[in-house]
């Protein structure tokens, strides 16, 4: 009988150790994960740890792995994230080739630890373990530390970043170029039509409404519409014509008051130089829509121009001035617009001829000698949307699963 | 003069376009605190934009009214707005005026904002018939194919235009949601993308010729 209570105390014990360790080797079921490694996480601002680990493989089938990681002070281990053992496939991490070697059979997991342990500007040693998790068992890997911190370039775009530095050399090369000799552009009609439109309201008497849109300063399409605002002022000074800039912008006001002051003085018209001729409306997109509209309405100008970043009020501001009988000019960068300019207005500004308006007008040699910088763009993206597509059929038609990934890598945006 | 009006807007363009440029590429913590500022300082600059946009709101419409220009009565109603949204929240400090939650600016920008602005976004319909019916005369034979295209989509997004469709087209196995499909799938996005590409090189030459001083139309002239 003395053995009963011995033999029950070692029960009690033993069921003890299990419950004070229950992650280590007391789960039979479990592959242990091997092969676990922690480091920075390459091209990133920080705050990110790279964790990379062995396959558990079939036998880990429908468990879990958790991160945990603890700061160098001690603190205690928090848990980071949670994903099923299958999951996270070194090949399956959304790198190009060339900032990313997938190694077969290894996971890999790129876990956020700002949320946890904040992100200091310097660098930040952390510890780092896995959790193989599959119903009360589980094992975890020894901790790996890593040092995080921000790096200074990501690689992830360089194919972004050597197409950029081709298209500055191209640029150069052509405003260089154009020094020597003149280029042919072909004519954009809604450009040529600005003088028709013009000489229509000074015949008429009535004024000229141009609006910049809706877009910040910051925007291209709003610089390029003021370019455009700046040839047209110079036509409205010589013609001594009335012009009204309705803003939404309070900045983009100002630039325009400046343009406009500037074309006027250009062609030493300063007398008829109003302080009012741009003004400012609405910071709201409908009551600016509402107010231009009923503007165009009461005064009837005799031509409309709507160049830069519009939305829905589009339609609101061209339709109205359909409805007066104003010639209208318009061009946006919103190809969600176009549609709406075009069955309103008399000529529309399409894509890029937006951008080259200003080049157009002005003529100046060392502006339009950029327009072939445009030229140039668009027979390399047509080269390349050519061979991209015969390379990725004949990837997929030879079963070349690598040529086809390392073309979509190519021209993915990372 | 010249080195206040035109070098140094100009260097600090390309000093701001380069540095904004180059942290696209440069994921650093100190690329991302330099964007912060930017934006801190373009909130602070409209800021001070607003009052400018307001002293030109306000006198360009009392120019309008002390010259009794046609439709100076609407200018009236600048003020009167104004000081119905302004007074009311000054005078509450900003506390519930209306029932236990609700503040006079908020009751004046549900109840009449939020209405007077849906209002004009309604008008968007009229506005979209009025279009539609100038853009569907067949003039040529472009507006021709215009006008087929839409013809078959505007009709077969409707269930009764579905059936009619469905009807006509059962001999060929298709249905018209297939034909819908396809022509917002092909010939509609690669229209699309062809303009998308456009504007944006246009976009990008644009962007380098203001950074390296070549467009500089908008700071005036010489």
């Amino acid at each position: 009988m003395k053995k009963i209570p011995l033999f029950l105390s070692f029960l009690f014990l033993s069921s003890f150790s299990n419950a004070a360790k229950p992650t280590a080797k007391g789960a039979p079921n479990l592959p242990p994960l091997s092969g676990f490694t922690a480091a920075d996480m390459p091209g990133d601002a920080g705050g990110t740890a790279l964790l990379r680990w062995n396959s558990p493989g079939e036998a880990a089938e429908g468990a879990l792995v958790e991160v945990h990681a603890s700061s160098a002070a001690g603190a205690g281990w928090v848990k980071l994230a949670e994903f099923p053992a299958a999951a996270k496939l070194e090949k399956d991490m959304d790198l190009p080739f060339w900032a990313w070697r997938p190694s077969p059979g290894r996971h890999a997991a790129a876990v956020d630890t700002s949320s946890a342990f904040g992100r200091p500007a310097g660098e930040q040693e952390l510890e780092f373990k896995l959790r193989l998790v599959k119903g009360s068992a589980s094992v975890e890997t020894e901790p790996a530390r890593a040092v995080i911190n921000g790096n200074w370039f990501n690689l992830s775009r360089l194919n972004n970043l050597i197409l950029m530095l081709t298209i500055i050399i191209v640029f150069f090369w052509t405003v260089s170029h154009a020094k020597r000799k003149g280029l042919f552009i072909r004519r954009i009609a809604g450009l040529d039509a600005i003088d028709e439109a013009i000489g229509r309201a000074t015949e008429m008497g009535r004024p000229i409404f141009y609006s910049t849109g809706i877009g910040p300063m910051s925007l291209v399409p709003t610089i390029a519409s003021t370019s455009i605002l700046g040839e047209v002022a110079r036509k409205v000074a010589q013609y001594d014509t009335s012009l009204k800039v309705p803003h939404f912008d309070p900045i983009v006001m100002t630039v325009c008051k400046e343009v406009v002051k500037q074309s006027y003085l250009e062609m030493e018209r300063p007398d008829s130089y109003r302080d009012d001729t741009n003004f400012f409306v609405s910071q709201d997109q409908f009551s600016y829509a509402a107010s231009v509209d009923a503007m165009i309405h009461r005064e009837k100008p005799a031509a409309c121009f709507f160049i830069g970043h519009f939305m829905a009020e589009s339609l609101l501001l061209a339709e109205v001035g359909a409805t007066t009988g104003a010639i209208q000019i318009a061009g946006t960068e919103q190809e969600s617009q176009l549609p709406f300019f075009f069955t309103s207005c008399d000529y529309t500004l399409i894509g890029e001829e937006l951008y080259a308006a200003g080049a157009y007008l002005s003529k100046e040699p060392m502006l339009t000698s950029t327009l072939k910088v445009q030229d140039f763009g668009k027979a390399f993206v047509m080269l390349a949307v050519a061979a991209g597509a015969i390379l990725i059929a004949a990837g997929a038609m030879f079963e070349l699963d690598a040529l086809s990934k390392v073309v979509t890598q190519l021209f993915k945006a990372y | 003069m010249i080195l206040i009006k035109k070098h140094i807007p100009l260097f600090i363009c390309f000093l701001v376009g380069v540095l904004t440029l180059g942290s696209y590429y440069v994921p650093n913590v100190h690329s991302e605190n330099y964007l912060e500022l930017m934006n801190k300082w373009e909130n602070i600059v409209a800021g001070f934009a607003f009052l400018l946009g307001l002293m030109s709101l306000f006198t360009s419409h009392f120019h309008k009214i002390s010259r009794k220009a046609p439709g100076w009565g609407y200018s009236l109603f600048v003020y009167v707005g104004f000081l119905l949204v302004v007074v009311p929240a000054v005078v509450s400090g900003g506390k519930p005026m209306i029932g236990p939650d609700m503040t006079s600016l908020g009751w004046i920008y549900r109840f009449v904002f939020t209405s007077l602005s849906g209002t004009m976004f309604a008008v968007l319909a009229f506005y979209i018939v009025s279009t539609a019916y100038r853009a569907f005369r067949i003039k040529s034979p472009q507006a021709f194919v215009l006008f087929a295209a839409a013809f078959i989509v505007i009709l077969g997004r409707v269930p009764l235009g579905q059936m009619m469709w469905d009807g006509l087209l059962s001999w060929t196995g298709y249905q018209v949601t297939d034909v819908i499909e396809w022509l917002m799938s092909v010939p509609v996005v690669a229209g699309r993308r062809g303009i998308m590409i456009g504007i944006a090189i246009g976009g990008i030459v644009t962007a380098l010729k203001i950074i390296f001083g070549i467009e500089r139309q908008y700071m005036g002239k010489d």
